[in-house]
């Protein structure tokens, strides 16, 4: 099969498994809402454009002129429990499209950073970005009057984890080239580092410390639809630009060195690749926390399965991800107490990443 | 007549502030093999890598079909100049046809798919390695003289003017060798221009239609495998005592290094 048809036959079916996770996670909570029903509230919220109006508008008083907008309209109205969909539409389907955007977004970003670095044990937080994106936000909880321009705890933890990228970016570079061997020691210096200052900012947090925990462990819950829409307006974006790069990002698999033979443009392709995934990284990791695990085994699950193919990998990976990160995040609030997400992605995800270890033939990652 | 695809004008490259090459001029034409010969460190796989562009130069000039390598983007040159390294990464399991079709890279923009002149070069490259039974194999599986045809096949289906072979048979066992050497001297017959670096002297003279010996990065012969191979400027480029006598099968040079003891007996033979 050709590689175009094979990316779209796998994006098709994750994308499928990702609407049934999404329907089934939006039914289970302590209202338990039928799969049914949900469809029918998700239907209800479907709004299509129903025409164009044109509605005048005044300028300088005497000129008016036609100005063209779009009228929206419901598809469809099932008659549902008022009670149920405000549960889905409010409380749910924004924690939940959020978990599958951040997972999706870790996903991809980890994908990426594994065959940047040709090493296995690459996650998206390898430059430093999550540690960052720690250091922004415990600061904003902590002290918060050292958080200039009113930006926020996801500010904060966004410019925490753009910065920190840049700079292992600047203290690997010489003479506009970049070792990924010395990017990655940079990285993980600045990771100890930057896990130093956490550690003391915790250490004077006094009672911030049950929120700094909270916002270290990585977490769903309180997500709006301001959130959503930041992330959906941001990730997808940055996703088609790695998707772009995804044979580029083959051939580096074999080197620079060959990369290069093969009419790669490596110094400027890493780095793209390194900004896009930093950034993208440091959007999820703002709106949720430091949540392990899903950019790092979740490529590797997909890998096992669909090759290394980049052009398959990266959307199979990242809409894996998605899935994955709204499945763990389900259990995690399914019970009587909410566990924080990131020990459920770790719990469910490394036994189920050792079986499909042992029942494949792997080969070396 | 054109100009050869690949001109090298009195090129020098210095690295970590040694000149590794000095004032090199050579040319490769159309259907012609140059092979470039000399010790180890004598800045054969410098000058190949300065002729892809791989490292910048300190003097000389570079030109591959007419153009200066030096003004050409890494994929226009990955469009002119096809390189089969000594040895690369070739892990992630990637199947022997995934790894061949990487050689069209850079004929194929960021965002198209192969065409039907992408999978008739990589079907072409495959045949004329004879890979085709290993298709589906992921090269992590392969043996080294299978790996080192996928390597080949690569650069072929990279399908350019300019070929550049560094150690193509290294790790080759002799019936893999001069099959390897076999494919090479076709293509090249077909039009292209190639220069290989290789050690065994006397594969070199016999597949190549002239000869290059480096040393300490200068050119120490040039031309014919005959003018080039004689006991003077073999002690002169590797420091040692060798006999070349002509050889009985192939009608070729052939070249037997001796102990330095005994330069008095070689001198008669």
């Amino acid at each position: 099969m050709r590689v175009r048809q094979r990316a779209v036959t796998w994006s098709l079916g994750l994308t499928a498994v990702l609407a049934v996770a999404v329907t089934l996670s939006a039914g289970i909570g302590p209202v338990r809402i039928p799969p049914a029903t949900v469809v029918k509230i998700l239907l209800n919220a479907v709004s299509l454009p129903a025409g164009i109006e044109l509605t005048p508008l005044s300028v300088a008083g005497a000129l008016q002129l036609p100005l063209p907008t779009l009228q929206w309209q419901s598809a469809v109205a099932y008659p549902v429990d008022q009670t149920a969909e405000t549960i889905v539409m409010r409380v749910r389907l924004p924690r939940i499209l959020l978990a599958a955007t951040v997972g999706f977004a870790l996903a991809a970003a980890g994908t990426v950073m594994q065959g940047f670095f040709r090493n296995p044990m690459a996650d998206p937080s390898i430059i430093g970005v999550s540690s960052g994106a720690a250091v922004g936000a415990v600061a904003a909880i902590v002290v918060p009057a050292a958080i200039p321009f009113g930006l926020g705890l996801r500010g904060a933890a966004f410019l925490g984890a753009v910065i920190t990228a840049f700079v292992v970016y600047l203290i690997a570079t010489e003479g506009g080239r970049t070792p990924v061997a010395t990017l990655l020691l940079a990285g993980v210096a600045i990771q100890a580092f930057l896990g130093a200052v956490i550690a003391a900012l915790q250490l004077y947090s006094g009672e911030g410390l049950r929120a700094v925990v909270h916002w270290l462990m990585g977490h769903l819950g309180n997500a709006g639809w301001d959130d959503v829409t930041i992330t959906l307006l941001i990730v997808p974006v940055l996703f088609g630009v790695l998707l772009a790069y995804a044979r580029d990002l083959n051939v580096l698999l074999l080197g620079e060195e060959a990369a290069a033979g093969l009419g790669v443009e490596v110094e400027r392709t890493k780095r793209l690749l390194l900004a896009v995934s930093a950034v993208l990284t440091a959007a999820a990791v703002a709106v949720s926390g430091v949540i392990g695990f899903v950019g790092l085994i979740v490529p590797h699950m997909l890998r096992l399965v669909v090759g290394p193919d980049h052009r398959v990998l990266l959307p199979a990976a990242a809409l894996g991800g998605a899935s994955f990160l709204v499945i763990t995040d389900t259990v995690a609030r399914a019970g009587a107490t909410e566990i924080p997400v990131g020990i459920v992605t770790a719990a469910l995800g490394a036994p189920f990443f050792l079986y499909l270890l042992r029942s494949r033939e792997v080969h070396a990652l | 007549m054109s100009d050869p695809p690949l001109v090298v004008d009195d090129v020098s490259v210095t690295l970590g502030g040694r000149e590794v090459v000095s004032n090199v001029s050579l040319t490769a034409d159309r259907g012609e093999l140059v092979g470039l010969i000399g010790p180890n460190g004598a800045g054969k796989t410098t000058l190949l890598r300065a002729i892809r562009g791989g490292v910048p130069t300190t003097a000389g000039e570079i030109a591959v079909t007419g153009q200066s390598v030096s003004s050409l983007s890494a994929r226009a040159i990955g469009r002119r100049v096809a390189t089969v390294p000594q040895e690369t990464e070739l892990s992630f399991g990637f199947s022997v046809e995934q790894a061949v079709a990487m050689g069209r890279h850079a004929h194929i923009g960021r965002f198209g798919t192969p065409d039907e002149t992408d999978r008739e070069a990589v079907a072409d490259a495959l045949a004329r390695t004879s890979l085709e039974s290993l298709v589906d194999r992921p090269v992590t599986d392969l043996s080294g003289g299978e790996r080192q045809r996928v390597l080949l096949a690569r650069a072929l289906a990279q399908a350019t003017p300019v070929l550049l072979l560094d150690e193509p048979t290294a790790s080759l066992d002799i019936n893999h060798a001069i099959r390897t050497l076999e494919t090479i001297r076709s293509v090249v017959d077909d039009g292209t221009a190639a220069v290989a670096a290789i050690h065994d002297l006397d594969l070199a003279a016999r597949y190549c239609d002239r000869l290059i010996l480096l040393a300490d990065g200068d050119v120490v012969a040039a031309g014919d495998p005959d003018t080039v191979l004689t006991s003077e400027t073999l002690a002169d480029a590797f420091d040692a005592t060798a006999v070349v006598s002509q050889d009985a099968v192939t009608d070729t040079p052939r070249v037997t290094a001796l102990p330095d003891e005994s330069a008095s007996t070689s001198d008669e033979a």
